[in-house]
C-alpha cells in the first residue's frame, strides 16, 4: 500500500492534485455518510419528544432509558436472542470447523460440487433459508420458535465459520502433524494438542462473528421465530408500531456494545497478525 | 537395544513412477549411516519408508530384527528430525521435548527429568521455559534433536536437518551431531545432498541416484574407490577422460589405456570391475591429484593451456584445456605448489600436469552423469525407467 | 473421502467430521430447499385433502405470479431496483476502495478499515432505523434542506423507492467495499505507475488496468449486494410505504397473512432463481469462478 496516486508526471500536476483532493474530500463525505445516521439516532435518544427525532429539540432527557428498562417485552426478546446466539454457536462452530477440516483434507472428484454446496448458504437470501427451514420442519410437527431460529441461522453462519477456520488452516504446516505422529501421538492426540491449539484464534474469532451474526439477524429469523420474538424482530416491530425514543435508547446501547466489541476484536486480531509476522 | 535396520527387496512406486528401484540394505545398530544424493534421487522416500509415513510397494523393512510392516508411524521405534524441524510453535521448549512422553502418558515429574537431562545433553540448560519462537536457528536445531531423543528411539532419522543453517553453524552442528550420536549410541540415518555432511559424519554412506543405490561404503572408500561413474563424479570433484583399455594387470586391476589423442594413460579399476581389452572406459582423475610435472617425472602427463585461474585462499583452482584432445581439465594446486610456481600460473600459459596412477580410477563407460554447466554440480540423471510423459515426481 | 479423513484424523474424528458435514449439507441445506420446491409445486390443501385426489404436482403457484399484475410488477421492480442498488453501491464504493488500497498511507488505511468495520457490526435494523429518523417527514434532512432554503415544503422521502434505495446502499456498502478493496490491493503499484508513465490518464488507467484486475472483487461485491438487496425484508419494511413494496414482503404475506405456504414457497423459489440467475450472469460476464468469490 503505497501512494501511487501521488506519483505523477509534472505535466498533469494540477489536475492530478485536484483529483487527489477530490478523492480525499470524497472519503470524508463517505465516512460522514456512514456515521451521521448513527449519531442522529443516538442523539434522538436524549430528546424529550414523544417521537424519535432530533428536530425539533424538545429538551434533553434520560427518561427513555428508564422506559426501556421497564419494557418487559424487550427483556424477554433479549433473553431469546441470547439463547438463540448460544445455540447457533453450539451448532455452527463445530460444523464450520468440521467442514474446514474436510475441505483441507479431502481431494476428490466430487469436491467442486461439494464446495459449491457448502458456499451456497452464503449466496442464498436469508429469507429463503428461513422459509425452507420453516417448511422442512413442519412435516415433523416443529413450528417456528427458538429451535428453528437456531437451525435457520446456523445454516449460513456455519459457512462463515468455515471460511474463517479455512483461512488459518491453509497456513498450517502439515509437517507438524507428521512430527506429532512420529513422536508417538495418536491422531486424536495430534488433533487435540497440535491442530486444535493452532486453530484456536480462528475459532474464537469465528465464534465472536457467529454470535454477532446471530444476534443481529433479521431476514432469516423473521420466518422461523414464531412467537419467541428475538431482539431484532422486537425492534423492527417497535419501529412499525408504537415507536418511541425507547427504541433509540436500545439502539444506542447495542451500538456502544458492538463498537466496544468490534474495536477490541480488531485490536486483538491486528496484534495477533503482527505477532504472526514476527514469530514462527 | 537393537537399532539395526534392514531393507529387504524394497520397491516404491507412485503410479507409473518408480521412486525406489529394488533395494536391499543393512544398517548396523549404532551406526551413523547417510543417504547421499541429489534431490529427487529417492533418499527421502526411503526415509519415509523406514519411519512408516510410506508403505513400500514391495519388500520388507526390519527394525531391530523385527518386521515393521503394519506398524503405524506412531508405534515405530524411530524418531524423525524434519528438514524444517517442525517444532511446535505454540509450545515451550519443555513442552516440545516432553510431547512424545506426554502422549505416552508419562507423568509430569518424570517428563521434566528427561527433558532437563536432554537439554543438558544438547547444551541448552535453562532454556526449557522459553517459547521455541524465541530461539535462534542453532538452538531450534538442538531442541529438535532433544525432542526426538526424548522418546528413546532405536533409530533416529534425520532429513537434511542442517540445510536451513548458515555455513559456520552447519559445520559446528556436524561435530555436535556426531558427538551426540557417539554419546547415545543410537542408530542415525541421515539424509543429505551435501557430501561434506555425509563424508564428515558418517560411518558409512549410501550414494543414491535415480532411485537406485549406487554404492555403499565408508567415506574414504567412496572417495578413493568409487564404484560407478556417478559416485566418481558426485563425491568430490573429478575430471573424466574417455579412453580404451589396452592392457590389464593384477587383482585390483591396473589398466593401461589408450587415451586416443592423449596417448597411453594408466589407473586402477575397482575390485568388481572386469575390464577387457579394447573396452571403452572412463578415467577419473581428481583435480587435487594433479600437479605440475617436468618431462622427466615418468608419470602419466597432460599438456594443457590454462584458461582461468581461481584463487581460493587455501588453494588455486586452474581451468585448463588439453592440447591434444581439447577436453577440459580442472587442476587444484595446494598452497605449497602454487607458491612455488606462482609465476607460471597465468591465463594462456601452457603447462604439463601429471598424476600418480594409484590415484586415478578407471570405470566402465556408463555415460557421464549430467553436470550442471553453471554450477558444476551433478544433477539427477534422466530416469530411463520413467515411461514417456509420466514424469510426475511425488512430493512425499 | 472417509479414507483420506481417517488417514489424517483417525476413525472416530473422521466419522464425526463427516457426520457434522452430512447433517449440515443434507438436513440443513439441501433437504429444506428441495422441500421448498416440492411445496411450491403442490396446491394449498386442507390437511384432510393431503394425499387425496387434488394432491399432485402443478405449476399453478407459479402461474399465479404471471396472472397477478401487481405481483409481477413488484417482482420486476425488485429485480430492477436491486440492480440499481448494486450499481449505486459499486459507484459509491469504488473510489473508497481505491483510496484505501492505493492512496492512503498504511496507517490511514488501517484506521479507515476499522471505521468501516464498526458500522458493519451494527444491526441492519438499527442502521435502517437511523435512516428512518433522518428521512422522516419532519426529520432532520427536511429541516436542513428548508433551513438552507433549498425547499419550501418538506419532502415525503419515505413514500417512494428513493428511501429504500438509500437505505440499502447504506446497509450493504461494506459487502462491496471489502471485496473490491482486497482485489485492488493485490494490484502491483508498478502497473499503475507504468500506465501513468506511458501517458494513460486517470480514467484510462482505471478502465484498462485497475478495473480488469479488480474484476473478481467487483463480481463478488455485486453478487453479494444484489443478493442482499433482492432478499432484504428489513429495509423495505422500515423505509418503504405500501406503494413501494418489495417482493420479499409479498412472500411474507403469503406465509403469515395469506396462510398459503405453497404459494409463498413458489415465490421464494422464484426469488432464489433470480439471485442464482444474477450470480451466473455476473460470473459469466466477469469470467470468474466460485473459488474467486469465497475469499
Amino acid at each position: 500500500m503505497s501512494s501511487v496516486a501521488k506519483a505523477s508526471g509534472t505535466g498533469r500536476m494540477s489536475s492530478q492534485r485536484l483529483l487527489a483532493f477530490g478523492l480525499r474530500f470524497y472519503v470524508v463525505v463517505f465516512f460522514a455518510y456512514l456515521f451521521l445516521p448513527l449519531l442522529v439516532m443516538g442523539a434522538a435518544t436524549f430528546n424529550d419528544s414523544r417521537f424519535p427525532t432530533v428536530t425539533p429539540w424538545d429538551g434533553t432527557t434520560l427518561r427513555w432509558f428508564g422506559e426501556l428498562a421497564a419494557d418487559g417485552g424487550m427483556w424477554q426478546a433479549l433473553t431469546n436472542s441470547l439463547i438463540v446466539a448460544v445455540g447457533v454457536l453450539v451448532v455452527a462452530v463445530p460444523i464450520g470447523i468440521a467442514t474446514a477440516l474436510f475441505l483441507n483434507t479431502v481431494s476428490s472428484r466430487a469436491k467442486p460440487f461439494l464446495y459449491a454446496l457448502i458456499l451456497s448458504p452464503l449466496l442464498t437470501p436469508g429469507v429463503i433459508i428461513g422459509i425452507s427451514t420453516l417448511i422442512f420442519w413442519r412435516q415433523f410437527g416443529v413450528s417456528g420458535g427458538i429451535f428453528l431460529t437456531v437451525l435457520g441461522q446456523a445454516t449460513f453462519i456455519a459457512a462463515y465459520v468455515m471460511l474463517m477456520v479455512t483461512a488459518r488452516l491453509q497456513r498450517f504446516d502439515r509437517t507438524m502433524e507428521r512430527a506429532a505422529l512420529d513422536l508417538g501421538a495418536s491422531q486424536w492426540q495430534m488433533f487435540r494438542r497440535i491442530l486444535l491449539p493452532y486453530l484456536k484464534p480462528a475459532i474464537y474469532s469465528a465464534a465472536v462473528i457467529a454470535f454477532l451474526q446471530s444476534f443481529e439477524n433479521y431476514n432469516t429469523t423473521l420466518f422461523v421465530v414464531g412467537y419467541d420474538t428475538t431482539l431484532t424482530v422486537y425492534i423492527a416491530s417497535k419501529v412499525r408500531t408504537g415507536l418511541t425514543p425507547a427504541v433509540n435508547a436500545l439502539g444506542l446501547i447495542l451500538i456502544l456494545f458492538t463498537v466496544v466489541l468490534a474495536v477490541a476484536y480488531e485490536v486483538k486480531r491486528r496484534r495477533e497478525a503482527a505477532g504472526a509476522v514476527k514469530g514462527v | 537395544m537393537d537399532g539395526s535396520v534392514r531393507l529387504e527387496e524394497v520397491v516404491m512406486r507412485f503410479g507409473d513412477f518408480t521412486a525406489i528401484e529394488r533395494t536391499s540394505l543393512e544398517i548396523g545398530s549404532g551406526e551413523f549411516f547417510s543417504f547421499l544424493g541429489p534431490s529427487g534421487c529417492g533418499k527421502t522416500t526411503l526415509l519415509n519408508i523406514v519411519s512408516g509415513f510410506l508403505v513400500p510397494s514391495e519388500g520388507q523393512v526390519f527394525i531391530g530384527g523385527e518386521p515393521v510392516a503394519g506398524v503405524p508411524v506412531n508405534r515405530r521405534p524411530t524418531a524423525m528430525i524434519f528438514q524444517n524441524l517442525a517444532l511446535f510453535p505454540l509450545m515451550t521448549v519443555f513442552e516440545n521435548i516432553e510431547f512424545g512422553l506426554e502422549v505416552r502418558g508419562v507423568g509430569r515429574q518424570q517428563r521434566r527429568e528427561v527433558s532437563e537431562r536432554l537439554l543438558a545433553l544438547v547444551a541448552l540448560e535453562g532454556s526449557g521455559p522459553k517459547r521455541v519462537t524465541e530461539l535462534s536457528g542453532g538452538q531450534k536445531q538442538r531442541v529438535a534433536i532433544a525432542r526426538a531423543l526424548a522418546v528413546e528411539p532405536r533409530v533416529l532419522l534425520l532429513d537434511e536437518p542442517l540445510s536451513a543453517l548458515d555455513l559456520k553453524l552447519r559445520q559446528h552442528m556436524r561435530a555436535e551431531l556426531k558427538a551426540i550420536q557417539r554419546k547415545t549410541g543410537i542408530t542415525f540415518i541421515y539424509i543429505t545432498h551435501d557430501q561434506g555432511e555425509a563424508l564428515t559424519m558418517s560411518d558409512r554412506v549410501a550414494v543414491m541416484s535415480a532411485g537406485r543405490i549406487q554404492q555403499v561404503a565408508d567415506p574414504m572408500t567412496l572417495y578413493r574407490a568409487p564404484a560407478t561413474g556417478f559416485v566418481a563424479a558426485f563425491v568430490g570433484e573429478n575430471n573424466r577422460l574417455e579412453a580404451r583399455v589396452i592392457d590389464v594387470e593384477g587383482q585390483r586391476q591396473r589398466v593401461r589405456l589408450d587415451g586416443g589423442a592423449l596417448g597411453e594413460l594408466s589407473g586402477y579399476a575397482g575390485e568388481g570391475a572386469r575390464l577387457g581389452n579394447g573396452e571403452r572406459v572412463a578415467l577419473y582423475v581428481r583435480p587435487e591429484h594433479l600437479r605440475p610435472v617436468n618431462d622427466a617425472s615418468g608419470v602419466p602427463r597432460f599438456e594443457a593451456e590454462i584458461e582461468a585461474v581461481h584463487f581460493e585462499g587455501a588453494w588455486v583452482m586452474l581451468e585448463t584445456r588439453l592440447l591434444a584432445s581439447g577436453e577440459k581439465l580442472r587442476v587444484q594446486l595446494g598452497h605449497e605448489v602454487s607458491r612455488r610456481s606462482a609465476d607460471s600460473l597465468a591465463v594462456g600459459r601452457r603447462m604439463a600436469f601429471g598424476y600418480d596412477p594409484a590415484d586415478a580410477v578407471v570405470l566402465p563407460d556408463d555415460g557421464s552423469p549430467v553436470v550442471d554447466e553453471a554450477t558444476g554440480e551433478v544433477v539427477e540423471t534422466d530416469r530411463g525407467a520413467t515411461p514417456a510423459g509420466g514424469a510426475h515426481v511425488p512430493s512425499a | 473421502m472417509f479414507r483420506q479423513l481417517r488417514a489424517r484424523f483417525g476413525g472416530p474424528l473422521a466419522a464425526a467430521i463427516l457426520t457434522l458435514l452430512g447433517i449440515w449439507l443434507i438436513v440443513m441445506v439441501t433437504l429444506p430447499q428441495l422441500q421448498m420446491i416440492d411445496y411450491s409445486l403442490r396446491p394449498n390443501l386442507l390437511p384432510a385433502q393431503v394425499g387425496g385426489p387434488e394432491d399432485g404436482w402443478t405449476l399453478a403457484n407459479y402461474i399465479t405470479l404471471f396472472n397477478n399484475d401487481i405481483h409481477r410488477a413488484i417482482f420486476f421492480k425488485t429485480l430492477w431496483s436491486s440492480v440499481l442498488v448494486t450499481l449505486l453501491t459499486l459507484a459509491v464504493s469504488y473510489p473508497l476502495a481505491w483510496y484505501l488500497a492505493k492512496v492512503a498511507t498504511p496507517r490511514q488505511a488501517a484506521l479507515c478499515i476499522l471505521l468501516l468495520i464498526v458500522p458493519f457490526w451494527i444491526n441492519e435494523i438499527l442502521r435502517t432505523y437511523s435512516w428512518f429518523i433522518i428521512l422522516a417527514f419532519r426529520g432532520p434532512l427536511n429541516e436542513v434542506l428548508m433551513m438552507l432554503g433549498l425547499i419550501d415544503r418538506p419532502i415525503r422521502f419515505l413514500s417512494g423507492n428513493g428511501g429504500v434505495m438509500v437505505g440499502m446502499v447504506y446497509a450493504y456498502i461494506l459487502f462491496m467495499v471489502f471485496p473490491v478493496y482486497n482485489a485492488i490491493e493485490s494490484l502491483d503499484d508498478n502497473q499503475v505507475r507504468a500506465a501513468r508513465d506511458l501517458g494513460a490518464g486517470t480514467v484510462r488507467t482505471h478502465r484498462r488496468i485497475v478495473i480488469p484486475h479488480a474484476k473478481p472483487g467487483i463480481a463478488t461485491g455485486c453478487i453479494m449486494t444484489f443478493m442482499l438487496a433482492a432478499g432484504s425484508y428489513a429495509v423495505p419494511a422500515l423505509l418503504g410505504s405500501p406503494g413501494s413494496r418489495w417482493f420479499t414482503q409479498i412472500i411474507y404475506n403469503w406465509f403469515f397473512e395469506g396462510g398459503n405456504w405453497n404459494q409463498g414457497a413458489a415465490y421464494a423459489f422464484l426469488l432464489l432463481v433470480l439471485c442464482i440467475g444474477f450470480m451466473s450472469l455476473v460470473m459469466r460476464v466477469f469470467k470468474v469462478g466460485l473459488g474467486d468469490i469465497a475469499k
